[in-house]
This record gives C-alpha cells, sequence and structure tokens, in this order.
C-alpha cells in the first residue's frame, strides 16, 4: 500500500538531519524524532508502507505492529495537517 | 547612469513602522542606481531623518491635508535646492494626492510610478469581493457600517468574532459585541468614515509583494508568511514560502487590473484555501525582505519610473528567515534644531 503524498507538498519538505521540518509552501515548521524523520523522507520517495514498516521495525528494534499503529498514527497528523492524501 | 535623488516618504522607523527605510535602504543596494536618497518628513522626530546612512538629505513636507499646492510648492523647493527626480510615496493617506499631481510633477521633472485613480479605487476595503473574484480566490464575508444600528446588524450577520477596520488604516479583532462596538468608536475617532466589519478567518497570514509594470506583467513577486508579529499586527520575524496557488492568484490580480506600481497583497490560508483580506497601493513596511532574497522591487519600480531596462526577478528561495531588531542612534541636537527651525537637515 502507498500514501498519497497531496500536492507533492511532502516531497517539498525540507528535512534537515537533525529533524526540522520546513514547508516551503506554508511556511510552517516542526521539528521530528529520528523515527519521524525517516518515516517521512521514506513517504516522500514513495516507498511502500509494508516496506517502510520493516525497515523501522529493525532499525528501532520494535515488533511490526507497535511500529505499523504509530506510523497511522503519524500519518493522521500529516493528513491533518494538509501534506498527505488519503491512501490509494 | 547619472546620479539619480529619490525622494521617499514614511521614514517614520518607530514601533509602527512606515516603509520609508526599507525602501531607502533597497534603493542604496542597488549601486547601479547611485541614488541620493532625500527623505521626505511629516515631523522632525521622524528616525529616517537621522539615519545618514540611508537619508542623505531630509525635508520636511506639508500634511497631504495642507493642500495640493503646498506639497507641490515644496516639492518644487527641494528640487531647485537639492535636487529630485523621482518621488516613491509609501503611505497610504498620501496616494490620492500623488496620483492627481502626477502630471504636474512629470511637468517639473519629479516622476511617481503610481497606480491611476481607478486602479486605487479598485482596492479599496469596500471592493474586496470584486477583487477576490478577478484574483480568484476567496474572500471573508465583510459589511460596510456608519453607525451602532449597522455595526450591530453586520456583527449578527456575519458571526463573532470580526474585524473591525478602518478606511485607511487601523484593525482590531473583536469576539464580542461590546468588543466590536468600541473599537468602532476608536476607528471612527482617528480615521472616520466607513468602518469596515469583517468576518475574522483563522489560518496562517501570507502575504505577497510586488510591483507591477501597468501592462498586466509583475517585475517581480515575493510571498511570506508572518511567523511573529508585535502588538500592533506588524512582522517582527517572517519566512519567504512559495504558495503556488497564492502567487498565481497575485498575478491574475495584477493581469486583470493591469496594476502599475507597488502593492502589498494580504492573505489568511485556511484549510488550503487562499482568502484576501486587503490591497495595500504600495510597499509594506517589511520591503526590504523581499530586497534581502534578491528581488529589489524598489530598485525596479524607480527603474520603471525613468524608463530604464527592468529584468523581472522570477524566483527567490522560500525558507529564508527576516528578523527585525530595535536599535538606537545619538546625535547632536543640531540635526533636530534645524529640522525643526529650518525645515530640512543639515
Amino acid at each position: 500500500m502507498q500514501i498519497q503524498d497531496t500536492q507533492g507538498r511532502l516531497s517539498q519538505l525540507a528535512v534537515n538531519d537533525e529533524g526540522f521540518a520546513f514547508d516551503p509552501q506554508t511556511g510552517e515548521s516542526f521539528t521530528l524524532n529520528d523515527m519521524g524523520r525517516r518515516l517521512v523522507q521514506a513517504l516522500a520517495a514513495g516507498d511502500a508502507l509494508d516496506e517502510i514498516v520493516d525497515v523501522l521495525a529493525e532499525r528501532f528494534s520494535m515488533e511490526t505492529r507497535e511500529v505499523r499503529a504509530d506510523v497511522w498514527d503519524f500519518i493522521e497528523q500529516l493528513r491533518i495537517n494538509n501534506l498527505m492524501g488519503a491512501e490509494s | 547612469m547619472s546620479q539619480l535623488v529619490i525622494g521617499v516618504t514614511g521614514i517614520n522607523a518607530s514601533d509602527n513602522p512606515a516603509p520609508g527605510i526599507g525602501v531607502a535602504k533597497s534603493l542604496k543596494l542597488d549601486t547601479d542606481l547611485d541614488a541620493r536618497i532625500v527623505g521626505l518628513a511629516y515631523d522632525a522626530m521622524e528616525p529616517g531623518i537621522y539615519m545618514d546612512w540611508f537619508i542623505d538629505k531630509a525635508f520636511m513636507v506639508p500634511y497631504p491635508t495642507a493642500g495640493h499646492e503646498a506639497l507641490v510648492a515644496r516639492l518644487l523647493y527641494i528640487k531647485a535646492t537639492y535636487g529630485l527626480d523621482v518621488v516613491v510615496p509609501t503611505l497610504d493617506s498620501e496616494l490620492p494626492f500623488y496620483i492627481q499631481a502626477r502630471d504636474e510633477l512629470e511637468q517639473i521633472g519629479i516622476l511617481t510610478y503610481l497606480p491611476d485613480k481607478k486602479q486605487l479605487s479598485l482596492r479599496d476595503k469596500q471592493s474586496l469581493p470584486r477583487l477576490a473574484a478577478l484574483a480568484g480566490v476567496e474572500v471573508p464575508g465583510q459589511a460596510i457600517v456608519t453607525n451602532h444600528a449597522e455595526l450591530t446588524h453586520a456583527v449578527q450577520q456575519l458571526g463573532l468574532p470580526v474585524m473591525v477596520k478602518g478606511p485607511l488604516y487601523s484593525a482590531h479583532k473583536a469576539y464580542t459585541q461590546q468588543e466590536a462596538m468600541a473599537h468602532f468608536s476608536t476607528v471612527v475617532a482617528k480615521w472616520g468614515y466607513p468602518v469596515i466589519i469583517q468576518k475574522l478567518i483563522q489560518g496562517d497570514e501570507l502575504n505577497v509583494i510586488g510591483v507591477g509594470d501597468g501592462e498586466g506583467n509583475d517585475l517581480g513577486l515575493v510571498a511570506i508568511k508572518k511567523m511573529n508579529v508585535t502588538g500592533l499586527g506588524k512582522i517582527w520575524t517572517g519566512v519567504t514560502v512559495n504558495h503556488g496557488e497564492l502567487l498565481e492568484a497575485t498575478r491574475r490580480f495584477v493581469k486583470a487590473t493591469r496594476w502599475r506600481g507597488a502593492f502589498e497583497m494580504e492573505c489568511i490560508l485556511s484549510n488550503n484555501q487562499v482568502n484576501l483580506i486587503e490591497i495595500n497601493p504600495r510597499f509594506p513596511a517589511w520591503v526590504y525582505f523581499a530586497t534581502g532574497v534578491g528581488v529589489n522591487l524598489p530598485a525596479a519600480l524607480v527603474r520603471q519610473a525613468i524608463g530604464s531596462a527592468v529584468s523581472p526577478s522570477e524566483t527567490y528561495p522560500a525558507g529564508q528567515l527576516y528578523v527585525r531588531y530595535t536599535d538606537e542612534r545619538v546625535c547632536d541636537m543640531a540635526l533636530f534644531q534645524n529640522m525643526v527651525t529650518q525645515g530640512e537637515s543639515l
């Protein structure tokens, strides 16, 4: 499953190595933790959701089920902020 | 190009800054213009008078209310004694005078680059819905009121909260009918009638600065988000943004009105929708922000005024930060004395 990047906004986000993200369209900025940063970068790159979950679970030594729940919560936040669209 | 003498108004760099210092700073940065800047002040305490690294010479000028002849005579005196090739008025209240006097000033060799009367009336706060339609954006509901009964009715129709705005300046948020009443009285006492009651739209304030060439094209646009504002609603920190829809809407406005001169488009981005709040027919006080990211609009405007070639600025980087700060200046009292007694700086 892939998540649609609304008007390419996620891929336009400027995210630095420390997790500071800037939306050049609205001027909003926010900070991401390490997992959030990796997740945003993977989503912006168009990676499949299952693949992202597996990579994050391995990277952070967590259960796949737990990571999947966190990822969905995070995606919901991105949708609320108009950075992501519906799943496709 | 020989040295140009450019008059700039609005050199009041106070807690409610006027655009003049930003304009002067931008003009000085364009070294090819080789400009001498004349500050046109209404009060001997306007800080720009004392900022001689931007303002080469300052003159007192009469308020527009003193009448057409008084101001033309003063500009003529300045031209004769110091030189004056171009004037960049930056205050709303001056624009009707400079627009009306455009041909007369041109005949005596003082150039301006301003919208015409019709264009100016188009951006009256009362005409906002029409302008929003031209730009293809939304507009908050609004009503024009001149008394308490109309105000009460307007607030009931629009729903709280609302903005209470003067015809030229001043805007206050009101969350109750009583607050709206109080702001109405304040605005009327200071700025007169009519008063504009506008539905308050919650969202991010995004503004665009630009200059139109009078043919439907722009000479450069820069969009910003206000990150932090003062108690008077003036920007203190901001960031450049690249909001495609907002910039396109601005281009539609410039094209539809064939805008001539500087402008600022004030918008609120709410639920990804652009809402037009106001269009100012002049540079905003943060004009130097655009210059700082490579889009020197005051220089473009002056070049357009003198008929020099202007290359439109196509792009600017998003994510550039703007931070205001306060500063102090200590100088001899003689400067102030000369402004008061002679009407000009030393």
